[in-house]
């Protein structure tokens, strides 16, 4: 009978045990949506496709794997941080979020997010594992404030099917592509000849983050050091005119789709209604997809992607930037709670190659050695991005902010509506008054 | 003997008739638009939305609408906060209304028109420090943070002060001199007839309620406090929603069905009250 009590004492301390290992829950919160009618209970990763199915399937996996720790997702409307605004403001913190790496700083710089080296190499995450892109990002006064998980960039997606209409191919199957602003008029017109279309899709209405993110490129193609100091930007330059003359002549001499936002953008270029469409690293998996589907116009296999091209003579250089996991301050107290969360960062690392199947690029370097990451479609003509992806400096703060006001001043020039000294004038004073009063 | 009508009359009615249909196609044309897409293939819309005049159709976004949990639990607290502010917006208003319209008190004129200030300041203003009193006082994700805010209707109080000073006074005084006590005159004499005011009020707040965006974000962040606005939102796929748009659309139309009943069952009083007819 004693036996009996014991066994029975014991056996209920376990289920107690376990139990409160299980209580362990993180509350992740991350943009990517929300997909549980295809995903929420899929475990097998690699049967996971798209960014909201892959981030669920590996938080499922996560869970799987880790029977002690339930991570509770909230999925907040991109990008979420009016969201987490609010919730440090009310003290409600998750204790995990997706964060750009361009926004990182605005949170470090107000000491609202914990600083990750410790608990990143206390799972044996060593930093120099990531890509000089990707530790960047997360990086602010030497110490790192995120979990790197991948860059994103602006890209050259290719409609070979085009192309090949307008003799814009070579002979071995890839696309002929601009090597300088006269090369990309000269072929803009032979497209447009060829084909009656347009050589660019180009989101140019309702929206601002494409302009900036292509007039960064433009800038960084040339050398020009606009935020040598991170509090002001220089957008009076020559540089900054004849990166912005670029865009406005590509608009004007009819190179270019017009009045297309971004869902317009993207259907636009699968429809065939333009060459070559400049969006980001996140839509590979989707048009690759469509080149092997029928009845659109990238059937066939019509598809295929570069890095922008280097249109100015100083490097070859493209705006980058990336998501990250950050851990708002406070989250870490928790001796618990903070190995469980090392736990889901290490494998959120470990797994990196599943996300770069979204077309993000790795943030991990040792990915782009993987045979099936190089076996992914197209990778290998965009692994160079890992070395020529450029963000703006670490130190710059309100990027998300900074971005609308380049979006909305050199749509404004592009557009005709100012002239392009004007709307870089206006950009330049409305940035600066912006970050003299943080 | 029943009106008859000129030739030219007809003409002229007929020809409105056909204005009217042709403003009502205009009107609808949005909402046949999200219907037609909550019933394609989300891989087909990425084609095109145009995908939407040619079939195959198919209901799989609704069923997954079914699939999802989250979407039931976002239902069911947007309908306790719209009709917990209904409710709370009609008792409040029509006792403020009622004592501003019938009560003699001091300052009834200055905090009458401190009530409508109210109508000047927009929600803006207000909000950073709203957010921080519920703070205070631990509110955030909780129904009554969602709910309490809305309480505070100076349109309502307007409304129902307007309302019941144009009811004649005769009838209190007819009343009194029945004995009748001041809140029985209220509630069984006066609140009847005010009732086409009340349907107006509530109409309007449960809508408003309903459609509500900004502070369910940040009053609400777990995901079982979010309201059908904030939870729909947080479903969207990818970055502008290019993919995934049949069901985005679907969830759209499943969360309009409460308010397109609304409209259905309060056609009438609807009607009335943006015509104006409830302060009449």
């Amino acid at each position: 009978m004693k036996r009996f009590l014991l066994g029975t004492a014991a056996g209920a301390a376990m289920s107690i045990a376990s139990a409160a290992m299980a209580d362990t829950t993180i509350e992740l919160q991350r943009f990517f949506g929300a997909c549980d009618a295809d995903y929420g209970t899929v475990t097998d990763v690699s049967a996971a496709v798209g960014e909201c199915g892959i981030i669920t399937a590996l938080v499922n996996k996560f869970e799987a794997d880790n029977p002690g720790i339930d991570v509770n997702v909230t999925t907040v409307e991109w990008p979420g941080y009016d969201q987490l605004n609010a919730q440090l403001a009310s003290g409600a913190a998750p204790d995990v979020v997706s964060m750009h790496y361009s926004v990182i700083s605005d949170y470090q710089s107000r000491g609202l997010l914990e600083p990750l080296d410790g608990l990143l190499a206390g799972q044996g995450i060593d930093p120099a594992a990531f890509t000089d892109a990707g530790r960047g990002g997360v990086t602010k006064d030497g110490q790192m404030f995120g979990l790197p998980f991948d860059n994103w960039t602006m890209l050259f997606h290719v409609n070979t099917n085009l192309m090949a209409q307008a003799g814009l191919m070579n002979a071995d199957g890839t696309p002929m592509l601009p090597n300088s602003i006269d090369d990309l008029f000269a072929m803009g017109a032979k497209f447009k000849e060829a084909t009656g279309k347009p050589y660019l899709v180009q989101i140019l209405a309702n929206e601002t983050a494409a302009y900036a993110r292509v007039l960064y490129t433009l800038l960084q193609q040339q050398n020009s050091d606009f935020f040598a100091d991170p509090t002001a930007i220089k957008l009076n330059t020559p540089e900054a005119v004849a990166a912005v003359e670029l865009m406005k002549r590509i608009k004007d001499e009819g190179l270019s789709t017009e009045a297309m936002d971004y869902p317009a953008a993207v259907s636009g270029f699968t429809n065939g209604e333009g060459g070559i469409a400049i969006n980001g690293t996140w839509l590979i998996g989707s048009f690759e997809a469509q080149s092997h589907e029928d009845g659109n116009a990238l059937s066939g296999g019509g598809y295929t992607v570069y890095p922008i091209p280097q249109f100015f003579g100083g490097r070859d250089s493209t705006y980058a930037d990336g998501h990250g996991w950050v851990v708002p301050k406070g989250a870490l107290e928790d001796a618990e709670k903070a190995e469980a969360i090392g736990k889901l960062f290490k494998f959120l690392a470990d797994n990196d190659f599943q996300w770069a199947r979204t077309g993000h690029l790795p943030a991990v370097s040792a990915v782009f050695d993987m045979p099936e990451f190089q076996g992914l479609p197209h990778r290998a003509n965009i692994a160079e991005i890992a070395q020529t992806g450029t963000s703006l400096p670490a130190e710059v703060q309100r990027q998300f902010a900074i971005q609308d006001i380049i979006g909305e001043e050199v749509g404004s020039a592009v557009n005709g509506d100012k002239s392009v000294a004007e709307a870089l004038s206006s950009a330049e004073a409305r940035i600066n008054d912006l970050l003299a009063n943080l | 003997m029943a009106k008859t009508y000129a030739p030219t009359d007809l003409i002229a009615n007929r020809r409105l008739y056909w204005i009217a249909a042709g403003l009502a196609v205009v009107m609808m044309a949005p909402v046949l638009w999200i219907i037609g897409l909550s019933i394609k293939d989300n891989a087909e819309l990425m084609r095109g939305t145009q995908q939407v005049f040619s079939a195959p159709y198919t209901v799989v976004n609704y069923l997954n609408i079914l699939k999802s949990s989250n979407v039931f639990g976002w239902f069911l607290n947007s309908l306790i906060v719209a009709l917990g502010q209904t409710v709370g917006v009609l008792i409040l208003s029509s006792l403020a209304g009622y004592a501003f319209a019938r009560l003699e008190f001091p300052f009834r004129r200055t905090l009458f028109v401190i009530v409508l200030f109210g109508l000047a300041v927009p929600e803006q203003v207000v909000i950073i420090a709203r957010h921080q009193m519920f703070n205070w006082f631990g509110l955030h994700n909780t129904h009554i943070a969602l709910i309490l805010p809305g309480l505070s209707s100076a349109f309502g109080v307007f409304l129902m002060a307007q309302f019941f000073r144009a009811i004649p006074r005769d009838i209190d005084e007819a009343a009194l001199l029945d004995n009748t006590p001041p809140f029985r005159i209220f509630w069984r004499v006066l609140m009847p007839l005010t009732l086409p005011a009340q349907a107006t009020l509530g109409i309007f707040t449960f809508l408003l309620a309903w459609n509500d965006y900004w502070w369910p974000l940040i009053s609400a962040t777990k995901k079982e406090m979010f309201t059908l606005t904030i939870g729909i939102a947080s479903s969207q796929t990818n970055f502008a929603q290019s993919e995934g748009l049949g069901f985005l659309s679907a969830q759209a139309v499943f969360a309009a069905l409460p308010i397109v009943v609304v409209y259905i069952f309060f056609q009438r009083h609807i009607v009335t009250a943006v015509s104006g007819g409830a302060v009449k």
